[in-house]
């Protein structure tokens, strides 16, 4: 049986948050049963995208990470409360309304917290992916079709074709993967890795420049890990660093200066370094 | 001879054949009319108890007695009788002779309506009776041409499961509205059919583009289901209940006291009463009307439509609009190089596929098209950055705030202080200058003045200071390093300028002189060689290869006002859809941004902005105008002043004079200025009524603006659901009003807003691709775009090849040519003058606007006294999740978005965003309520702590769309995040009336008090 992959891809993420409106407009005032209850209208996110910023001014790097029911293959929910959650033979995973009803605890049971609770109706709720509609003609769910750039997607394919497409565009799971998420991230590192940003300058008589075209050198215990060149401001961007990669040695050179070196320390926060500048030799 | 006798025995056979075909058409049709309203009668119900409504007789007959009919209306039921009545009749319908009841018929039918208006128009059809009884009758007639739609609801798609689905405009793009049960179900973005056109592609750099088959749609559209379900509806006429217009009035009340509901016959009689009495009382120009600057999405109820011609019916004052988006290129940068149609904006033919085959670096400056969508374009323009994004064009991103376009595309962002823009583009201009990187042939050929703008930045002249990157480090806090590298870069690469968000709007032109920057912008490109392949204006938003030359007009043409002065209908529309003209004898105008003083004071005296030329704008407009009122009625027809004018709390003020004898309000929501009125006019939206319209397009000021699209989507905007309470269409309102001044015919022809609708449509080329019914059917048509070889020539290539103008634009007028016509630019010279002769000739002194362009340092900054008080320097540029007011507040979905409001102690709180650096120095915490405050005033809101905005600056959008003061309006903080509370009432420069609220100081504290009591937004 085709299943199916909901990817949210970062890097084409621009922050609209069409996909909220979407899933509060079809969601909000619309009954769905058995699917689900109407939402809540304020108070309730069923996907919920999140502003995460890196760096600092004027280094600035942010993206939004976007949050719904992870329907996973393995649901923390379902195991928590068998009766009350149907994973259905496509993936997705649908809460009986009927079991939700004054049930809180559903809202603890999901690790990724994306199970609310509805004040209005006391029950739990969250993300159906749709359900109702991709059963009838829709062939995507409310919020990927209002997302100008696809940055949410969903792919409905057998397992096989669906593990290439993971392997291929490299997606990743938001957290540990456990509970096996059917909803995978693409350019994930934007959220989870870190970078170290910097300028570096020369001086031509009295004036500072940029030093563009300078070569750096990123090396960890020895191991050169990346190489590459100053822009036209003189500056660099060394991104994809895990949290507490370690200390970092930083090796500049540009033709007709004295070589240049420092040590950035990784820990959960990326680096901006103050200017760097070149000595002549 | 012969062909004499014969030709006129043919005429007259003719004649005799014509009359008797006539004569028999005649009683065929229209009088047989009580045969075919009984008839549909039958077959609705909803019909039948229209036909109830009166119990009339109605003579049918020609102006010579010859021929005739009485029809009787008798509850319900109609018949009718041959031959000439007059006495029995309450109103006759008298045709000039049998042929022109015939062709006005057959008109009709055919959907000729020139016939039935020019018939008017000469005498050849009256219509006597009663108002209300000849009104009810008339518009009896034009609705049996459009039963099947009006009562069969022969419109829209069926859905397998029941849904209808149909279609309206927004101004964040046309949607699908998905309805069952009278209720709307859904509403999104549009996904095109198999059938509708194919896309446009443009190959660059080895690699093939063309966008998807739908429209994308922003926030503000998708959250329309809950504005239109909004428990802040206004729902019923009402009054407020201290405000007596037969005895005590208290306008000190306004914004305070509370309202009782009306019904709508009083509410007309009182808002109809009021303009007679103080039109005869005061005179002309008594009566005011203001507007906002956009409205709900449609040509017909676009305020340049059923608006323009409502008001020029009675006669009113109108407010004079400064050109808010554009300001500084308004003011300014349109001496350098014209176009005063397009208020100085840049054309924009080709340049998406100019700028993404041939540029080599993209400079956004002031320029957030991701948050401001160009304007009403929704995410198309995004679609078309992340195609940037593949190609690898270098960008770079010049604003105070790290925007959401810079945040998208990433590149290097700089952040210059607010109000500096001018000084690092000058200092751009002396590395160019300095190093020769500059294009001397397109300088020498297309150019004058630059030696006098070079003496300036070079420091050769009495300034003696070069205005060099290092001379900029400590005005606009970027190194100098960073300009240098910019501007050799810049002069190195084929660059396209982006200034501003369309382009030629930018939040760095509503700074204090932002004139200067907006000059600079296109200084530095002229130095460059706009129009060159490579280099020009834009940032992807404007300028895509669609088809220009399929008309259809934008609301800025005038919908159905015959407004051939006071809106764009002259150049096209007047001509092309027969309709009565109208135009306001009253010339009396208030300035938007004197309007407390103007009406407080009795007077004010500002520039005028011309559309039709550069030297327009030097011109004054006087209030009162000569053997004009001052205002004593105000009615206001939408506009939230309070969130979107500076130093908002001025209004407070002006609406509790007791001048102002009468304020109405026409509204959809109880919010802002509504609470200020006496009478309040339930309108209703887009959704409840019928208007047509095409994506994003406008028109007017922003000529082919549908070209910031991926396709041009022309769409019927059908009635989805019937309208709320008793709220009513803006047209329904204004006819109820007229139709108490006796102004029923003169305002809408007696047709209805579903007439126009089709007239309109009738007037456009759409009328020979595809039926009204069909086109009503399925909603909406695709315009095919033109094959490859056909698409326009680039922007402004014409001007830097030194030929004669090919760009397919109408503007500027013929006079704005000093040499040749359509040779060279609107200037005197014909050429790009960087020193600007218009301004030389009005006053080479103006300090505060120079021939050339200078930096002159804010009257609000950082060097500016107010600074020892106010340490933060405020921009709020045009919101990204709300269409200025529209979509906030109102409790709608929008609010639920977390960088558009945060939820604080149950309430949705405006946000404020300083850098982590000034939070601790002042002791404040992320999502922290804070009061934000200076001498202007105090607005409570939530704090977000960001790396998006540099230490000592501070960002929130502006346009809050509820004014919700915790104590005293006017003197008591705002909780709902009316920021233009805050904002400076200074013009720009003092020969502009052009607003500068992103020279702003204010200084923020946390806050700790109560709220009083409003409910969550």
């Amino acid at each position: 049986m085709e299943k199916l992959l909901m990817i949210v891809d970062l890097a084409k993420c621009v922050g609209c948050f069409n996909c909220l409106m979407a899933c509060k407009d079809e969601h909000v005032d619309n009954r769905w049963l058995p699917y689900t209850d109407s939402q809540q209208k304020h108070g309730q996110k069923w996907i919920d995208p999140t502003r995460h910023e890196r760096g600092k001014a004027p280094y600035t790097d942010l993206c939004f990470v976007t949050r719904m029911c992870q329907h996973c293959d393995e649901p923390h929910c379902q195991k928590a409360f068998p009766g009350a959650v149907d994973k259905r033979g496509d993936g997705i995973v649908l809460i009986d309304p009927n079991y939700a009803k004054g049930n809180r605890e559903l809202v603890d049971s999901c690790p990724y917290g994306m199970i609310s609770w509805n004040e209005e109706l006391n029950t739990a709720q969250k993300c159906t992916m749709c359900a109702h509609l991709l059963d009838s003609a829709w062939t995507e769910p409310r919020c990927v079709q209002a997302c100008p750039l696809r940055a949410l997607s969903v792919i409905k394919a057998d397992e096989e074709t669906i593990e290439q497409i993971i392997e291929d565009q490299c997606l990743k799971p938001l957290t540990d993967g456990s509970n096996k998420p059917r909803v995978l991230y693409k350019n994930l590192e934007r959220y989870t890795n870190n970078f170290i940003a910097g300028a570096l300058t020369y001086m031509d008589g009295k004036i500072e420049m940029a030093a563009a075209g300078a070569g750096v050198r990123l090396t960890l215990n020895g191991t050169d890990l990346l190489e590459t060149e100053t822009d036209f401001f003189g500056e660099f961007k060394l991104d994809h660093l895990p949290d507490d990669s370690g200390t970092f040695q930083i090796f500049f050179t540009l033709d007709g200066y004295k070589p240049l070196e420092t040590e950035v320390t990784i820990e959960k926060e990326s680096v901006c370094l103050e200017p760097l500048q070149f000595v002549k030799k | 001879m012969g062909d004499s006798i014969l030709g006129q025995a043919t005429k007259r056979a003719t004649r005799q054949a014509t009359d008797l075909f006539d004569k028999m058409f005649l009683v065929g049709t229209l009088f047989t009319l009580d045969k075919l309203l009984n008839g549909l009668a039958a077959a609705s119900e909803e019909f039948k108890e229209e036909l109830k409504e009166h119990y009339i007789a109605v003579q049918l007959k020609t102006r010579d007695n010859k021929v005739g009919r009485l029809v009787y209306f008798r509850n319900g039921e109609c018949s009718g009788k041959d031959g000439i009545f007059d006495e029995e009749a309450d109103v006759s319908m008298v045709f000039e002779d049998i042929n022109c009841a015939r062709r006005v018929m057959m008109g009709q039918m055919l959907g000729k309506e020139e016939v039935f208006v020019s018939a008017a128009k000469n005498g050849s059809l009256w219509l006597i009776g009663p108002d209300e009884q000849a009104m009810w009758f008339s518009s009896l007639l034009l609705k049996v041409f459009a039963f099947d739609v009006l009562y069969l609801h022969r419109y829209g798609t069926k859905m397998p499961n029941g849904e209808m689905r149909y279609v309206t405009g927004t101004n964040g793009g046309p949607v699908f509205v998905y309805v069952k049960d009278g209720k709307i179900i859904r509403v999104t973005p549009m996904d095109f059919e198999e059938g509708d056109a194919t896309p446009w592609s443009i190959t660059a750099h080895g690699m093939t583009f063309s966008p998807p088959k739908r429209t994308t749609a922003t926030a503000y559209a998708l959250g329309w289901k809950s504005l239109v379900y909004s428990p802040d509806r206004v729902l019923y006429p009402m009054k407020r209940i201290d405000w007596d217009p037969n005895g005590e009035r208290h306008p000190e009340n306004r914004g305070i006291s509370d309202y009782e509901r009306i019904s709508w016959e009083e509410a007309f009689t009182i808002v109809a009463n009021e303009i007679i009495r103080v039109r005869q009382t005061h005179g002309p120009g008594s009566v005011f009307w203001s507007r906002g600057s956009h409205h709900l999405w449609g040509n017909m109820g676009y305020f340049t439509s059923a608006a323009n011609r409502f008001f020029n019916c009675i006669g009113a004052s109108s407010v004079l609009n400064n050109p808010d988006s554009w300001e500084g290129f308004a003011w300014g940068a349109t001496h350098h190089y014209g176009g005063a149609a397009r208020r100085g904006g840049v054309e924009p033919y080709s340049t998406v596929e100019d700028c993404m085959q041939n540029s080599e670096m993209i400079v956004f400056w002031s320029s957030d098209p991701e948050s401001t969508a160009g304007v009403y374009a929704a995410q198309e323009g995004t679609i078309r950055r992340e195609w940037v994004k593949r190609l690898g064009i270098p960008v770079v991103h010049i604003d105070p705030y790290f925007n959401s376009t810079a945040a998208f595309m990433g590149g290097r962002w700089i952040a210059p202080r607010p109000a500096t823009d001018a000084a690092m583009a000058l200092a751009i201009a002396h590395v160019w200058l300095v190093e020769g990187t500059y294009n001397k042939d397109f300088v020498e050929k297309r150019t004058i003045g630059l030696d006098k703008w070079a003496a300036y930045i070079l420091g050769d002249d009495e300034d003696q200071t070069p205005k060099t990157p290092e001379w900029q480090e400590p005005i606009t806090g970027v190194p100098a390093r960073v300009v240098r590298a910019l501007a050799q870069t810049w002069g190195r690469k084929k660059t396209y300028l982006a200034a501003g968000g369309l382009p030629s709007f930018g939040s760095a032109g509503r700074t204090a002189y932002g004139t200067e920057w907006a000059r600079a912008m296109v200084c530095l490109q002229a130095m460059q060689g706009f129009g060159l392949p490579g280099v020009n204006f834009g940032g992807l938003q404007y300028g895509t290869p669609l088809d220009s030359h399929f008309w259809f007009p934008g609301y800025a043409e005038g919908g159905f006002s015959g407004d051939y002065i006071g809106s764009g209908s002259g150049v096209q529309v007047y001509n092309r859809m027969p309709q009565s003209p109208s135009l306001n004898s009253e010339t009396q105008q208030l300035p938007r941004l004197r309007l407390p003083e103007a009406i407080i004071e009795g007077h004010a005296e500002v520039n005028n902005m011309s559309n039709y030329s550069v030297v327009g704008q030097f011109g004054k407009v006087k209030y009162p105008a000569p053997g004009h009122s001052e205002v004593k009625m105000y009615y206001k027809y939408g506009g939230s002043y309070l969130g979107t004018q500076p130093n908002s709390s001025r209004f407070v003020k002006m609406y509790q004079v007791d001048k102002l004898e009468t304020v109405v309000s026409q509204a959809i929501w109880m919010e802002g200025e509504t609470r200020f009125a006496d009478i309040i006019l339930p309108a209703c939206t887009n959704f409840e009524r019928w208007d047509i319209g095409e994506f994003a397009n406008c028109g007017g000021y922003i000529d082919k603006s549908y070209l910031q699209n991926n396709h041009r989507v022309i769409f019927a905007q059908h009635k989805c659901i019937e309208p709320l309470g008793e709220s009513k269409s803006d047209f329904d309102i204004f006819q109820g009003v007229a139709n108490k001044l006796g102004l029923w015919q003169a305002f809408s022809e007696g047709n209805s807003l579903y007439d126009w609708t089709r007239r309109h449509y009738s007037a456009t080329r759409m009328n020979s691709i595809m039926s009204w019914r069909a086109f009503l059917k399925k909603g909406y048509y695709v315009v095919p775009p033109l094959p490859e070889s056909r698409r326009d020539p680039v922007a402004m290539s014409w001007f830097a090849k030194g030929i004669k103008k090919d760009t397919p634009e109408l503007p500027p007028l013929p006079s704005e040519y000093y040499g040749r016509y359509n040779e060279g630019l609107s200037t005197p010279s014909g050429k790009f003058e960087f020193e600007a002769q218009t301004l030389k000739r009005f006053d080479p002194n103006d300090k505060e606007r120079m021939p050339i362009c200078t930096y002159i340092p804010s009257w609000e900054g950082t060097a500016s006294e107010l600074y020892e008080k106010y340490k933060l320097q405020l921009i709020s540029p045009h919101a990204k999740y709300s269409f200025h007011t529209m979509g906030d507040s109102k409790d709608s979905f929008i609010n639920d978005i977390n960088e558009h409001r945060k939820l604080i102690e149950g309430y949705h709180f405006w946000i404020f965003r300083i850098n982590p650096a000034d939070a601790e120095i002042r002791g404040l915490q992320q999502n922290d309520l804070i009061e934000v405050y200076n001498d202007r005033g105090s607005v409570i809101c939530a704090l977000d702590v960001t790396e998006r905005i540099p230490k000592g600056m501070a960002h929130s959008f502006e346009s809050c769309a509820d004014y919700r003061p915790i104590g005293t309006p006017g003197k008591s903080a705002e909780m709902n995040g009316c920021i233009n509370n805050l904002t400076p009432d200074r013009f720009i420069t003092k020969n502009a009336h052009g607003l500068a609220v992103n020279s702003c100081l204010v200084e923020v504290r946390k806050w700790e008090g109560d709220f009083g009591k409003w409910k969550s937004c």
